[in-house]
């Protein structure tokens, strides 16, 4: 093994060489350069690789022979050798990265970046408390001075400001070691952690050891100096700064952490958490690329310090959780800096030129997801292990808030991929030399190799589950494919995914099944429109089925974390959808927000429900302990932001609405039952008996039938009418909760006809539309009008799917309406009931307004010679509408299964049949009868219509009975436009924008205040040192206080 | 085989007693409308002279499959609604076809022939058919709340969902009649009767008195024939509807003439009173005194 004496001694050896090539042989010098980085690398990546393969155990070294306390010792053991790779590996690939820069400045700037990196390095290893001083010193010096590369006066300044920053932070550390050496006797940090000394000294000692470290990791708000180089200096500094930098100091507090006691270590937690907090409030208004990367990642710093600090909670844990943050912030951030070298723009709008670049423009979402802390990236599992040691320790308010910093991140995190993935404003293009690319793709690999480790990791032992995952993946890299041959390709994996369903939960867990089928088979049907699409229709396959896989994971997901990983991967893969639309950045932007507070009160409800269990299983859900009502309720609400419950539905209208024509059954037939599933999961661990009268069932009734009231209405209202279904939705959806909430046998009967109902009439809805919307380019029904003469195949669809959705006898919607009202009755929810049923009645204003003022009315002229709609959009409809027949003329066929699904939880048998009847206690019903009766009826009477009229004569629609006049334009005859304009007067102020603007004001008051944090930086070199001085002051003071 | 024929046979001669009652009841009440405004009125046949004029027309126009549907639509709409009505208690003969499903089938179906008629009328492009649509889809929403929490007052009342055991409870005296025994639900649900007839102050949908409009604004020929004799069978069933929840059903076809008259007259006698009010005003009526009581019925059974 090369002892790692010889990181400094080549790193400083070389250093001082490269002087003598600073004019004429740059050649000699750069690769005398590369050399000695490459072989810094080299000698951490042996330890590595040494610790990961044999049983090498941790090395001491000692220089100039003597042992500590005389000499300076360096240790290498584990950790250090993954820190030191991860340093050495940052600095080689910026070097690469910087080869132009090398060029330009030549050994100077070797000379100052050999010697950064070695100061790192030595950071790490050194085990001597004025060693580790020096080197600090040396760091900082070198940092500043690569401020330097960039020759504007924003980044000398920045490179002055850190400077000064720093030379303040290494005069109380000073002090501070002066202090430990008087009560510790010695230097020799081994030494000085064992010793009683400095305890027995008083806070003073450990505090001015302690607080220079956390100072220089940046903390919030004494940081102004730190993000001003983030800002102004070259993106390969802040790369530096974020991946290497932190890195070490990181490691150097949690080293020296334990001389501060349990107070250090909670003094470091909750500064960790304000840094996190305030870091990321103040983040949100920033469009400053860089400066919105240094926030972030002085967030991710924080979150690092709140895990050093919950060190004596978090016991061996510790590392674990605290790498996998700093992996990803380091493989993320370096990546995203680099990138923004790339585009060398200030703008984050400017962000949408990695539209031509597409696996640039992968490599950036990835690693925005990937720093999100969303699975199946490393810093997913750190949150995720810290959550749930956090909720088992009973820390509920760090849960809270660790959660909230969280979700404030990705509030601007996914404002920024929604400008790289759409925003078309670019007028610039840009240079991706492969030196400056190749890094940024190592990174990319790294990040996804470790996503291998961490699921192997976890899930060694069902790397089964992860299959569809990995067909997604799959189709990320067949993406160079035609489109045509991808829809096949996905069609026939998810034909064997089904497949697969059908193996194993037939019989099995029928309940699991059914929504297979809605999830997988649904997915089938909606994939078959993306034959219209020609071209490669890049990234649809890879979003889409990541989205499905996410789904079928849900299925199969046995215990909290798989569920929790599948839910999250569904979120990214409908993000990706959404977004695709014309007009979906904003959309896309507010689901993606949404979903992701509704994941993490998931998150946090998960994190309470498995604390005091034996294990994470799904069926903790029937063992809550730990606040067992406060865990039901944000589970709900988690699996409520998905369904669009009242309140959490504002991001729905325009998601569904503004996607692209097949996405939108996609996302509101099949997406949306993922958060009924997740209900019915929870509803079933709270068990039939202690639901009876459960505040949670009972207000989540209420909340579903307002909903139905609330989104019924508001689809009456709509012009647009893919927003008009989307509205329905909500409504629809606000049923199927009421129903489930109910808590019956007959409720989950009713719930359960809704949830096959809606998925394949609002499939069949939304193809159907989105078919008309295909020929005729508009979402306004006013524009539209008298289209049953042009597409009567989509109209007869859409009238099946409609008299469905309404209830109308003799189709399956009415089996519904029938389990529905004598399961309200029995359950005694009269007013409840009646409120949906209102809602009900409603839905005919919208379902009239969408037949008749698209497909019924004026033809307009430009329709003229409008065609049907493409057959890859009719053949699933007509498919749906089978299944819906079916549905009707036999519901036996569905409801009996239904019903011994649901008795393994509601055993009585509300439902019985007799001869094809349906028997409640209170009622009856006769599905074939009816529908026999009724079609035998209809074919008489239409006979009879017939027969007494004679010689009818087919007339245009514009030959009508006007007041004696002839109407002049369809445009002016169409009556569609605000066609409820009196019932928009006497109800409309319902469906006012409550709640909206509510979410609104939280949306502005939160960026206000983001806005008012981020004014203390000034930007004022003396300001940021009295921010330290006062920061150390007043902590100082605090602690005292509190003592 | 013979019983079904039977059955047919029946029912299709109830339905005849009907459509005729109904042709009569309607000549009955325009003749006191029109006394009371002062006027002579139609003679009592005109219905049937009109009907035969109606199916007698020699050419029709048609704007479409939908439009030449709508009228098949609103029909099936009111002969299905009779079909699924117990007619006279406790004779099998005219209890239609009610065993294929109770009150909530009949509550439904009755959107049947709305949704329908409203496409046709859609189709047949006029402006003056939408805006009639659209102003009777809006009075009937509201109106429909007050009906369903009555309804589902009386179905705990009665603890069940079929009409004729409803009647069957209410048999042995007006003591035991639903309006004697739940007079709170009763008054709900009279109160949405009066919209589900559509008379004055509730007639804004059709405003058959000045220039046509509503929904049949196209309609002609045996299409409006065809409308004219749903109207007949309708109006006389859902009069049934409220003989059977509120006024304890029929035992003969006297009683049932005499009763569903009496009930048509409620709305009549109002309608000559009151003027009419327009949509907006009439869904926050329905929102009003009526909610209330329906509300107080509902609370009167928790």
């Amino acid at each position: 093994m090369v002892t790692p004496i010889y990181i400094i001694a080549i790193a400083l050896g070389i250093a001082f060489s490269l002087g003598f090539f600073s004019k004429g042989s740059k050649g000699i010098a750069s690769s005398l350069f590369y050399l000695a980085l490459t072989a810094l690398t080299a000698i951490a990546g042996q330890w590595l690789i040494a610790f990961l393969t044999g049983d090498q155990s941790t090395v001491e070294v000692f220089t100039s022979g003597f042992k500590p306390p005389f000499s300076i010792s360096l240790q290498m053991g584990f950790e250090e050798a993954v820190l030191l790779s991860m340093i050495n590996i940052a600095g080689l690939l910026g070097a690469v990265y910087l080869f132009d820069q090398f060029k330009k400045y030549g050994a100077h700037l070797m000379i100052t970046y050999l010697l950064l990196i070695m100061g790192l390095d030595v950071i790490v290893m050194t085990r001597d408390l004025f060693n580790l001083f020096v080197f600090l010193e040396i760091a900082s010096i070198a940092m500043a001075g690569m401020a330097l590369i960039t020759n504007e006066g924003k980044s000398v300044q920045a490179g002055f400001k850190y400077l000064t920053a720093t030379a303040i932070i290494s005069a109380f550390f000073l002090i501070g070691i002066i202090f430990a050496y008087n009560f510790g006797d010695s230097l020799y940090i081994n030494e000085l952690l064992m010793s009683e000394g400095i305890l027995k000294a008083g806070m003073v000692v450990s505090f001015l050891i302690i607080m220079p470290l956390i100072l220089e990791l940046k903390p919030f708000p004494a940081n102004g100096w730190g993000l001003d180089m983030y800002q102004a200096t070259h993106p390969a500094v802040g790369a530096l700064l974020s991946g290497a930098s932190v890195t070490a100091s990181a490691y150097v507090l949690y080293k020296l952490a334990p001389l501060g006691g349990e107070i250090g270590y909670q003094v470091i937690a909750i500064l960790g958490l304000i840094t996190f907090l305030g870091s990321n409030l103040a983040g949100l208004k920033q469009s400053h690329t860089r400066r919105m990367l240094g926030y972030s990642s002085i967030a991710q710093t924080g979150l690092v310090m709140i895990v050093i600090g919950l060190q004596p909670m978090l016991g061996e844990m510790t590392l674990w959780i605290a790498f996998s943050i700093l992996i990803t912030n380091f493989l993320a951030k370096s990546g995203l800096f680099w990138l923004a070298g790339i585009i060398n723009k200030d703008e984050l709008k400017s962000w949408g030129i990695l539209r031509k670049h597409p696996i640039l423009l992968f490599l950036f979402v990835m690693f925005v997801i990937a720093l999100s802390g969303l699975p199946p990236f490393p810093a997913f599992f750190g949150k995720w292990e810290l959550i749930m040691a956090l909720a088992n320790s009973g820390n509920a308010w760090w849960i809270g808030l660790i959660l909230l910093g969280s979700l404030i991140e990705a509030v601007y995190l996914f404002r920024w991929v929604g400008y790289g993935i759409k925003d078309k404003s670019f007028d610039f293009s840009i240079n991706c030399s492969t030196y400056k690319t190749i890094p940024i793709y190592i990174m990319g690999a790294g990040l996804i190799a470790f996503v291998g480790y961490y699921l192997n990791h976890y899930f060694g032992d069902v790397v089964w589950y992860f299959i569809p995952l990995a067909f997604a993946a799959l189709m990320f890299i067949l993406d160079f494919l035609p489109a045509k041959l991808k829809n096949i390709i996905a069609i026939i994996g998810m034909g064997g995914y089904a497949y697969y369903m059908y193996d194993h939960f037939l019989g099995v867990d029928n309940l699991r099944f059914f929504f297979a089928l809605i999830f997988i088979v649904g997915g089938i049907l909606t994939l078959i429109p993306g034959f219209t699409k020609s071209g490669k229709r890049l990234g649809f396959y890879p979003a889409a089925l990541l989205m499905f896989s996410g789904l079928g994971m849900l299925i199969s997901a046995t215990d909290l974390l798989q569920f929790f990983i599948a839910w999250e991967i569904m979120t990214i893969g409908s993000y990706l959808l959404i977004i695709r639309g014309k007009n979906s950045i904003k959309h896309a932007f507010s689901y993606m927000l949404f979903s992701l507070g509704g994941a993490f009160t998931m998150l946090a409800g998960f994190a309470f429900a498995q604390s005091g269990n034996p294990g994470i299983g799904l069926e903790v859900l029937s063992n809550m302990n730990y606040l067992p009502g406060l865990a039901a309720a944000l589970i709900a609400i988690g699996f409520m932001t998905k369904t669009a419950s009242l309140g959490l539905h504002i991001w729905l209208p325009g998601a569904h609405a503004e996607a692209e024509s097949d996405v939108s059954p996609m996302v509101s037939a099949i997406l949306l039952k993922a958060g009924v599933f997740g209900i019915i999961l929870l509803f079933i661990g709270i068990g039939a008996e202690a639901a009876t009268n459960h505040p949670l069932t009972y207000t989540l009734g209420w909340l579903g039938a307002l909903t139905a009231l609330i989104g019924n209405l508001g689809a009456a209202f709509q012009e647009d009418a893919k927003r008009l279904l989307a509205w329905s939705s909500i409504g629809q959806l606000g049923y199927i909760l009421f129903a489930f909430s109910i808590m019956t046998h007959l409720g989950w009967l009713a719930g359960l006809t809704y949830t096959a109902n809606h998925a394949a009439f609002k499939a069949i809805l939304f193809l159907g539309i989105g078919g008309v919307v295909f020929r005729t380019k508009t979402h306004n029904m006013y524009e539209m009008g008298g289209l049953i003469k042009k597409m009567p195949l989509t109209f007869i669809t859409v009238l099946f799917a409609i008299i469905t959705l309404a209830g109308i006898p003799p189709l399956s919607g009415f089996a519904g309406k029938w389990l529905f009202y004598n399961a309200v009755i029995m359950k005694e929810w009269y007013l409840q009931g009646t409120i949906v049923f209102f809602a009900g009645i409603i839905a005919f204003l919208y379902s009239f307004r969408i037949l008749y003022a698209v497909f019924l009315g004026h033809l307009k002229d430009k329709h003229r010679k409008i065609k049907e709609a493409p057959i890859w959009y009719l053949i699933p409809q007509f498919l749906l509408m089978g299944f819906i027949m079916l549905f009707s003329m036999q519901p036996e066929l569905i409801l009996r299964p239904f019903g011994d699904m649901i008795s393994a939880y509601f055993p009585t048998d509300a439902l019985t049949w007799d001869n094809g009847t349906a028997l409640t206690s209170l009622g009856y019903w006769n599905g074939f009868r009816v529908g026999v009766i009724i079609f035998i009826l209809f074919g008489i009477l239409f006979g009879w219509l017939f027969l007494t009229s004679r010689k009818v004569k087919k007339i245009k629609s514009f030959n009508i009975v006007y007041a004696g006049e002839a109407p002049e334009r369809p445009e002016t005859t169409h009556m569609a436009h605000n066609l409820f304009a009196g019932y928009n007067k006497a109800l409309g102020f319902l469906v006012a924008p409550g709640i909206t603007n509510i979410w609104k004001w939280i949306d502005e008051s939160t960026h206000d205040l983001g806005d008012f944090i981020r004014r203390i930086y000034t930007g004022n070199a003396q300001t940021y040192l009295v921010h330290i001085v006062a920061y150390t002051v007043i902590v100082f003071m605090l602690i005292n206080f509190s003592i | 085989m013979e019983n079904i024929a039977a059955k047919l046979l029946w029912t299709f001669l109830g339905l005849l007693i009907v459509l005729n009652w109904g042709m009569l009841k309607t000549s009955i009440v325009r003749k006191i409308v029109a006394r009371v405004g002062g006027r002579y009125g139609i003679r009592w046949y005109q219905p049937w002279i009109n009907l035969i004029k109606l199916y007698g027309t020699r050419g029709q126009l048609s704007h479409g499959v939908m439009f030449y549907l709508g009228p098949v639509f609103r029909i099936a709409g009111g002969v299905g609604l009779f079909l699924f009505m117990p007619l006279i208690f406790g004779d099998p003969r005219w209890s239609n076809f009610a065993f294929a499903g109770d009150l909530i089938l009949l509550l439904y179906f009755k959107f049947f022939g709305m949704l329908g008629m409203a496409l046709g009328a859609g189709e047949g492009g006029h402006p003056y058919s939408a805006i009639g649509v659209s102003r009777g889809l809006s009075q009937y929403t509201t109106v429909e709340i007050p009906f369903t929490l009555g309804i589902i007052a009386l179905a705990v009342q009665y603890d069940t969902l079929s009409l004729t055991e409803m009647v069957a409870a209410q048999q042995g005296g007006i003591a035991n009649w639903t309006i004697v025994t739940n007079p709170i639900a009763s008054a709900a649900l009279l109160f949405s009767m009066l919209g589900i007839f559509m008379h004055a102050p509730f007639d804004l949908v059709k405003a058959p008195n000045e220039i046509p409009i509503g929904p049949p604004t196209e309609y002609h020929g045996s299409y409006l024939g065809v409308l004219r004799t749903n109207a007949a069978i309708m109006h006389i069933t859902e009069a049934v509807l409220f003989m059977n929840l509120l006024f304890g059903g029929a035992n003969n076809w006297i009683e049932l003439i005499i009763k569903t008259f009496l009930i048509y007259f409620i709305t009549v006698f109002i309608g000559v009173v009151f003027p009419r009010f327009r949509i907006e005003q009439s869904v926050r009526f329905f929102l009003g005194v009526p909610l209330i009581l329906g509300i107080l019925a509902i609370i009167l059974i928790m």
